[in-house]
């Protein structure tokens, strides 16, 4: 089946598709990036009428079917020739990525996998390596689905999204960013254009865990990332031996597939904060994450499974941080 | 409505008129008569249309026709090279890596794309590498040790240069 008709616009800098968007606010307007999602969103499915996946009813017939395709698509906006929108620059202690770097840029940046390892993690489980190849990282943020792999270390790495209309600019939280399934705070106007994230200065570490049944394109069951930042160490504190205590300074957690959106754990993260690191503590934030966890029970998994794996992989995640700010990046992905 | 659309495909140039709701792998199979691109779910799972855009692996069911203008396409069409199979696809044929064949040349490519790479890979990351390419016919084995055979000829023939 063709894709639905559409006219194309391709402009080659950001004012002038700022402009365009400015004078084209109607609706049946969609941004195309990578177009891993939006093509397959756009085209037309069959769909048998009252159909209920296995269902008696179903099999015996009669056959009668409709083709259903989501809203209307009268233009395409194509963002792939605007050069504002592309490269990952490390300023001080800012790392900015631009929203058209695809998810392959992201795996494969060594910045990005030293500096916001979990970030790393998620784009390299995302879809399958031709997904990465040619979707965006942008185009995962503002697809806003709450089990996107770059979104849950996004939300754990405090990354600030930049949103540009040609009536300026303005910065939003990525927490803020989402409001539901596929709904994002976007006006019809505006794109996203950059991904800022700011570093910290003492030793840091993060990590994102997808549970999911197969290892390629697959949706998690169950997505963990989290971040920590440790205090300066002193050697030996404590007195007790050989052993460094790790005290946090910072902590964030964020799950994916739990909840309609990406959900961030902030009463796990004001747990750890100024406590040591060890194994109750790191026990004790997974548990509340668990805690506040509110899956839904569906095809990929029960409500209890996924509550309980969330302790798991949280706790897993945790420690995966602690390791990374201790001795540095693994660079095996994809375990 | 239609526009002009210069195409670069194989090394060679095409100019033709294409609505832009025409996907590169449309235009390839439909416009230019390349067929060896195949159309297996036009959704982005199974790999079947995978060509490589400036030397990157793509589907090219999810890529418009018109976005392809200005960058260096290549098919299963343009990998032998004067009437002789690449390494790649030898070790396809030789290890027997083929069956039905519809996945083949996005497999061939696929791996083409990641031996660049990759010139000495492990069973693992081959596996990786082509973990968006789905065959529904050879259980992947064969298709792992063709992509192993091949490394190999390519190293020897590296060698030998």
């Amino acid at each position: 089946m063709r894709l639905p008709q559409f006219d194309y616009y391709s402009p080659r800098d950001l004012p002038e598709a700022l402009d365009w968007l400015a004078e084209h606010q109607a609706q049946g307007v969609r941004v195309l990036a990578g177009g891993t999602d939006l093509l397959v969103d756009i085209r037309g499915k069959v769909i048998p009428d009252g159909h209920r996946p296995r269902c008696q009813q179903h099999r015996s017939g009669p056959w009668s079917a409709r083709i259903v395709s989501s809203e209307p698509t009268d233009c395409l906006i194509a963002l792939s020739r605007i050069p504002e929108l592309r490269g990952i620059s490390l300023d001080g202690h800012h790392l900015r990525i631009g929203a058209m770097v695809t998810i392959a840029e992201l795996e494969r940046s060594p910045v990005i996998r030293e500096l916001l390892s979990g970030l790393s993690d998620g784009a390299a489980q995302l879809g399958s390596p031709l997904v990465r190849n040619r979707g965006t990282y942008g185009g995962n943020l503002c697809n806003a689905r709450p089990a996107a792999d770059t979104a849950i270390p996004t939300l754990s790495l405090a990354g600030k999204l930049v949103l540009a209309s040609k009536r300026g600019e303005r910065t939003v939280d990525h927490d803020d960013f989402v409001t539901g399934p596929g709904e994002t705070v976007l006006e019809a106007d505006e794109l996203l254009k950059e991904i800022i994230f700011d570093l910290p200065d003492n030793t840091h570490g993060s990590a994102y865990i997808k549970l999911a049944n197969r290892k390629a394109l697959e949706i998690s069951v169950v997505g963990a990332a989290a971040a920590l930042t440790f205090e300066p160490m002193k050697p030996n504190a404590g007195g007790r031996g050989s052993g460094k205590t790790m005290m946090i300074e910072e902590a964030w957690i964020a799950l994916g597939s739990v909840a309609p959106k990406p959900l961030l754990i902030t009463e796990a993260g004001e747990y750890l904060k100024g406590k040591e690191f060890n194994r109750q503590t790191a026990a004790e934030a997974a548990r509340i994450a668990a805690e506040t966890a509110r899956p839904i029970t569906d095809h990929r998994g029960g409500l209890e499974y996924r509550k309980m794996m969330v302790e798991v992989l949280v706790r897993r995640a945790l420690n995966r941080c602690r390791d990374r700010a201790l001795s540095g990046v693994d660079h095996e992905v994809g375990s | 409505m239609k526009r002009i659309v210069n195409l670069r495909i194989n090394g060679l140039n095409y100019e033709i008129a294409l609505e832009p709701r025409r996907t590169l792998a449309e235009a390839l199979r439909y416009d230019l008569g390349l067929t060896g691109t195949k159309i297996g779910c036009s959704i982005g799972d199974c790999g079947a249309c995978t060509v490589l855009i400036d030397g990157v692996p793509s589907f090219s069911c999810l890529v418009l026709a018109v976005e392809a203008e200005g960058h260096e396409i290549m098919t299963i069409e343009g990998v032998a090279e004067g009437g002789k199979l690449h390494p790649v696809q030898q070790s396809f044929v030789e290890i027997g890596a083929i069956q039905c064949g519809f996945c083949t040349p996005g497999m061939v490519l696929t791996a083409l794309a990641f031996l660049k790479d990759n010139p000495d890979p492990s069973d693992a990351q081959i596996r990786r590498a082509i973990s968006g390419n789905l065959c529904r016919c050879t259980g992947y084995q064969k298709i792992v040790d063709a992509i192993k055979d091949a490394a190999k000829r390519m190293r020897e023939k590296q060698g030998v240069l």
